[in-house]
């Protein structure tokens, strides 16, 4: 009884989850004029998913939402994965410099986006796509660094020292050791920061352009002043959390083991 | 091979909290040493700094008469086995026996015929493709010595390494690095806040409080002569029994120690070495295994409430009061008496230490032959 009990309730909490999204699925195999229907599925069509790729240019959005995602993780996660350790392992400006870091996630980003734009626009960096990795590889790295602080602070700081007493410099001992053993935090907090730079509207807004739209772009400019295309949005909406659900399909295990990993500590 | 010496060394932690302070010592060549004392003593810091894992605040460090202080732990030639083992948890157990060899440039063959031999030597050989997760404590254990032991390094350091094993394991253990230092004979320093391993594993001990270096000798010497209340309480368990006393004239000329549990006539071999605490307020110091069921020569009987026995087996272990005061024993295993009951029992007083009350010196005993207690 008991069970059927909490069967029942975390078959509620899965809907609740659940439901829009099979929603949003349902919407973009339905015809634009059968969107707002009660009925579940009316007829089955594709054609919002083709029309987005034949006359919304929604491939470009999406090699470029991967393309700074990507590059953004691949910037970032170097510099956050060393800032991260010295803040774990060395009295690196104490506790102060710790909570300075996360600090600056406290700015509301609009903050940053107008001086943003106008040192892009100085520099030529505006409408390009290694513009936008880099101001998300920026916004993203205080972030990873302090998630990989904790992770770093729960590897046994006796590795590294029988790493340099067995004959590896301080750099040997976390190439060699710390980033093996700290790798399913750091492919958690990779995914993080993926999933951030994928979502990312407001800078893609400001500081990019027709070419460099990214998939949250190009699904706002899906609402037009004829109204919104709700079935395109859908249709649009369905393949942006593609990559997502994909990439948590691999790496679920390492997400739960790598956020309770620190956490413990 | 090397010998080590540690001059005046210190290790501060911020501006004057010091966690290892002023300690000289000189350990030699092929010597088993133990640091022993209780947490936070500076035990392990001190062996991080011969290890070159913590800086060296002030003083020196030599290794094999080579000044060490800043060399970096690699180029030391040491080999620390962690409490935690720190094994690489990605790597198998080939591997993390051989990352030492490779960092150091070895040949594959002579890595292989390394780990091969020292595989053998602890029963490795069946576990060397599985990772750590796959092994039990002592064999984790094993590991972490043989990748010392591949290395071949001057020396050994070993911070707390049975602390996690059981206690059958533990004694098991004790013994196999007793022999495998006997067979490599390096230099070897062992970290332990337990007793037992300190008194049968090292030539020498070395007992450390609140950073300084209280005393250093060899295991029976320093349980025979320790030189202060600290050393005689945590060198033993069940501790030392302290009680305060005095030092006054007998009747018949000689002298006498007088404490709750009695009159201790003193022999005058120990009225001439202890001269010196007349007038003085006392702590007398007798252990548990110095105090007796039975009546013998010269051992002075006092009586005893029973508050509690522990009965071991092999002996047992009884705490009784005396004038309101607790105190232990350790006496025969056939002799349980009742708790709540008043029994007598007698201390030898040729067994005796004497301490200053206000500074816990002790003064220097007589000479003893430690098994027998027999006055040389």
């Amino acid at each position: 009884m008991r069970k059927a009990v909490s069967h029942l309730g975390l078959i509620f909490f899965s809907a609740v989850v659940l439901l829009p999204i099979l929603w949003v699925l349902r919407t973009s195999l339905v015809p634009e004029h059968l969107s707002y229907s009660s009925e579940i599925l009316p007829e089955l069509t594709f054609d919002n998913y083709l029309a987005l790729f034949t006359t919304k240019h929604f491939g470009n959005n999406y090699v470029n939402s991967i393309l700074v995602a990507v590059g953004s993780v691949v910037v970032a996660m170097p510099l956050a994965c060393t800032t991260g350790y010295a803040f774990a392992r060395f009295r690196t400006s104490g506790r102060a410099g710790r909570f300075a870091v996360l600090a600056t996630q406290m700015l509301p980003p609009v903050a940053l986006a107008l001086p943003t734009f106008m040192f892009y626009r100085t520099v030529g960096l505006t409408n390009s796509l290694t513009g936008l990795t880099l101001v998300y590889a920026a916004l993203n790295l205080p972030f990873l660094t302090w998630i990989l602080m904790g992770f770093f602070e729960s590897v046994p700081s006796d590795l590294e020292g029988a790493a340099m007493t067995d004959g590896a410099t301080a750099w040997g001992a976390f190439w060699r050791i710390v980033l093996p053993v700290a790798a399913p935090g750091i492919a958690a907090a990779a995914v993080l920061g993926f999933i951030l730079s994928w979502n990312e509207f407001l800078f893609a807004l400001i500081l990019g352009g027709p070419r460099t739209a990214t998939v949250p772009v190009a699904l706002a400019s899906l609402q037009t002043s004829n109204g919104v295309e709700i079935a395109k949005v859908s249709a649009g909406v369905s393949l942006a959390i593609l990559p997502l659900m994909i990439a948590s399909r691999f790496i679920q295990r390492y997400l739960v083991q790598g956020l309770s990993f620190g956490s413990v500590k | 091979m090397a010998s080590i010496q540690l001059q005046t060394v210190s290790k501060a932690f911020g501006s004057n909290v010091y966690g290892v302070r002023d300690v000289d010592l000189t350990i030699e060549d092929g010597e088993f040493i133990c640091f022993l004392g209780p947490s936070g003593c500076g035990k392990s810091t001190t062996l991080r700094m011969i290890a070159g894992l913590e800086d060296v605040t002030s003083g020196s460090i030599l290794i094999g008469d080579k000044d060490m202080t800043r060399v970096a732990p690699r180029d030391r030639n040491v080999a620390v086995v962690f409490q935690s083992y720190a094994l690489y948890p990605h790597m198998t157990v080939r591997q993390n026996m051989e990352f030492g060899l490779k960092m150091r440039g070895l040949e594959p063959a002579r890595r292989d015929e390394r780990i091969d031999t020292v595989s053998e030597i602890l029963g490795l050989t069946p576990y060397l493709n599985r990772k750590p997760a796959a092994l039990s404590g002592g064999q984790r254990q094993r590991v972490a010595l043989g990748r010392a032991m591949v290395r071949e390094p001057d020396v050994f350091l070993m911070d707390e390494p049975l602390s996690n094993l059981d206690a059958k394991l533990r004694a098991e253990m004790r013994l196999e690095l007793i022999k495998l230092h006997r067979r490599l004979g390096r230099t070897t320093i062992f970290v332990t806040h337990d007793q037992v391993e300190a008194m049968t594993m090292g030539d020498r001990i070395c007992i450390m409080r609140d950073g300084h270096l209280v005393q250093v000798g060899k295991p029976l010497e320093v349980y025979a002569n320790p030189v202060d209340t600290f050393v005689a309480q945590f060198l033993a368990s069940p501790a030392m029994n302290l009680l305060d006393a005095e030092l006054l004239d007998d009747t018949d000329g000689g002298k006498v120690v007088v404490s709750a549990f009695g009159r201790f006539p003193l022999s005058p071999t120990q009225a001439k070495a202890y001269e010196a605490a007349r007038g003085r307020k006392l702590l007398v110091g007798l252990r548990p295994e110095d105090i007796h069921e039975e009546a013998g020569p010269d051992r002075v009987a006092f009586h005893a409430e029973i508050v509690a026995v522990e009965a071991l087996g092999t002996e047992n272990i009884v705490v009784f009061t005396v004038a309101g005061r607790e105190y232990t024993a350790r006496l025969g295993r056939h002799y349980i008496p009742a708790v709540g009951t008043a029994v007598p029992l007698h201390a030898d007083p040729r067994q005796l230490h004497l301490f200053d009350a206000e500074t816990t010196r002790a003064y220097p005993r007589p000479s003893f032959e430690p098994h027998s207690g027999k006055e040389v």
